[in-house]
């Protein structure tokens, strides 16, 4: 059989295995077994367990349950509520400055969470019932916290990079610092569109006002007193420490990144014992429960990936994938966005750690290839998939605004969060002209590659 | 469909146990579940304590790495079967919904066949990989060099539990098959 026919029979047996609803890992798995089976010399069949095992037993790949850790217990404490609180206190007298405070707190809260849907759950809950009582609409209430939620795949300790980081074989280290810049710069667009929405739904509630003496939330004007403000510090100090904190311990030297992960897990549960005596196994009990389903779950599917990709590569699917885009000599920028393109599509199905773990050898040599920055496109490919957690048809943040905010019309939700989509893409548009958003903060830190 | 990347929904949501093996697996699944629980937990601990031991008082780490490795593996494996009661597993759920629903049950069905035949599988290759491992005397290539049948085996009795939880279920969509004609 050519090699041809082996690819189209393999992508074609794994998308058949996906959509008739066999879960991810197995079906993953499943496939890449019986190709072994039936194209591989038997010897290599009898190793399939210990290449799974070899493959999960990276120190780098097992911090990922323990940044899960870490965000679980910090998701599941009121913390989220505190550091809410203290923006909005802080920033209540710009105009838009709750729905700035909301972005903010999600970036800050993603930084600490390290995930998505944890983030918008958190913040989300008292932000956009905080929001709508202030006469924002519900669209645009939810619209800003989607969004802000996908910040938890792009800010360290994001999952998604450090899946890259091993799948790209790049320095997770210089990842992480390569996602800060181009997180404040999603971070500046949200928080300027805001701005420019409020204003827009206020002059349009004024007008209202004036013409017909409907009065609308938006108008009234909240006062905090000076005490009011320093009062919420407290509570949101500790977690600015400890996000601080690990990554003093990343960057200083002083801990490797699976170390990092270890002591932030550690030090979140001492936080959330000392600050809202959650420390008793009942109550600790929920929090562990979230994260070993979410980490089995999550390692099965990297462990079946991994699986997946070293058949692929075995049968020289991938490389002769690359090869063969290599060869179309399409201008970097035309290939780029193409690759980019396949990475939406599949964004519509797979999670982030899949289409990382699946699509990483065929399309990085050809990128390589072409010149870019692998650090750089890690960057790119994490804000495309932000982009799948809040666009229809999957779009995970949405249906987590669905289950905070149940009476907001789906379609509502769709409408507020699509502006959201377009910042996003201005933002990759931005990062294409100029690199350096990415790359300037790793190279003062790390030195130059 | 749902990413499963979210601490929203946690609740319990199995279907009550009814045969007396769906009973005994609950039991054991919630016993690994808590075991799995303080292994994790361990494992930061470990990290942490080798961040201290080497920077205040200089003494060189080697065991530390490779434990929590054997810790977070162990749990992942070991706690497979309770993600897999709670359909914990994400599966792609588009087409799902647009199917009649006696199509879909049957479609659940040869589902969790394919997937009992490949958990069954790779659970038999990790006995023989354990066997192996124990009669050979295996050990990690590091400096520390601990045994290998110690994480092998946590693999193995992972998987192991893995397929019985499946099998179980596919039983028990069989009754319900049944049942419902």
């Amino acid at each position: 059989m050519s090699l041809l026919s082996i690819g189209l029979l393999y992508g074609g047996a794994t998308l058949f295995a996906m959509f008739v609803g066999m879960p991810i890992a197995f079906a993953l798995g499943a496939v890449a077994t019986l190709f072994m089976i039936i194209f591989m010399p038997s010897g290599s069949v009898d190793t399939i367990t210990q290449n799974v095992y070899e493959e999960m037993a990276s120190i780098t790949l097992l911090s990922i349950p323990l940044f899960i850790l870490k965000g679980a217990a910090i998701g599941r404490s009121p913390a989220g509520r505190d550091l809410y609180g203290a923006l909005h206190a802080w920033m209540h007298w710009i105009p838009g400055g709750l729905g700035i405070a909301n972005v903010f707190a999600c970036a800050l809260f993603a930084a600490m969470a390290g995930s998505s849907p944890a983030t918008c759950s958190a913040i989300g809950s008292a932000g956009i019932p905080e929001m709508r009582k202030h006469g924002y609409s519900p669209g645009f209430a939810s619209g800003i916290i989607a969004a802000g939620g996908t910040l938890g795949i792009l800010l360290p300790p994001s999952i998604t990079m450090i899946l890259y980081a091993v799948a790209a074989e790049q320095s997770l280290g210089r990842l992480f610092l390569a996602a800060i810049g181009p997180a404040l710069l999603l971070v500046a667009l949200f928080a300027g569109y805001a701005m420019w929405k409020f204003r827009r739904e206020f002059r349009a509630a004024l007008a209202q006002h004036k013409l017909t003496g409907a009065y609308s939330e938006l108008l009234r004007v909240d006062t905090l007193t000076v005490s009011d403000k320093f009062a919420l510090l407290p509570r949101v100090l500790p977690f600015i420490i400890l996000l601080t904190g690990v990554m003093v311990a990343l960057y200083g030297g002083y801990a490797t990144p699976s170390e990092t992960a270890g002591l932030g897990a550690v030090l979140a549960l001492a936080l959330i014992a000392s600050i809202y005596s959650v420390w008793t196994p009942r109550e600790l009990e929920p929090i562990l429960i979230a994260t070993l389903r979410e980490s089995t779950m999550l390692m099965f599917i990297i462990g079946m990936s991994l699986l997946y990709s070293y058949v692929m590569s075995y049968l020289h699917i991938s490389q002769s994938t690359a090869q063969w885009i290599v060869s179309l000599e399409l201008s970097r920028w035309v290939l780029l966005a193409a690759i980019l393109l396949m990475v939406v599509v599949l964004g519509f199905f797979l999670p982030p750690v899949s289409i990382i773990l699946m699509t990483a050898p065929i399309i990085l040599p050809p990128l390589k290839a072409a010149g870019f920055d692998l650090v750089w496109f890690g960057v790119i490919m994490t804000i495309i998939m932000e982009m799948g957690l809040i666009h229809p048809p999957v779009g995970l943040n949405i249906f987590v605004i669905k289950n905070i905010a149940p009476d907001i019309p789906l379609r509502d939700v769709v409408w507020g969060v699509m502006p959201f989509v377009g910042l996003m893409m201005l933002a990759v548009v931005v990062l294409c002209i100029f690199p350096e958003i990415a790359t300037w903060f790793p190279d003062a830190v790390m030195g130059a590659k | 469909m749902a990413h499963g990347l979210d601490y929203v929904e946690t609740e319990r949501a199995a279907a009550l146990p009814r045969t007396a093996a769906d009973r005994i697996l609950a039991s054991v699944n919630d016993l690994v579940v808590k075991t799995s629980s303080a292994a994790l937990v361990a494992a930061g601990f470990v990290l942490t304590y080798s961040v201290i031991v080497r920077y205040f008082l200089k003494i060189s780490t080697d065991w530390q790495d490779e434990t929590s490795v054997f810790l977070i593996v162990g749990a992942v494996f070991l706690s497979s079967a309770a993600v897999q009661a709670l359909r914990g597993h994400v599966a792609i759920e588009t087409i799902v919904g647009l199917l009649p629903p006696r199509v879909n049950r049957a479609r659940q069905i040869l589902v969790d066949v394919a997937s009992l035949a490949f958990c069954g599988f790779f659970a038999w290759k990790s006995w023989t990989l354990l066997h192996e491992a124990w009669v050979d005397g295996y050990h990690s290539g590091s400096t520390w060099g601990p045994p290998l049948w110690i994480p092998y085996s946590l693999m193995t009795i992972g998987t192991t539990l893995l397929s019985i939880q499946i099998l179980l279920q596919i039983m028990d969509e069989f009754r319900r098959w049944n049942r419902v004609r």
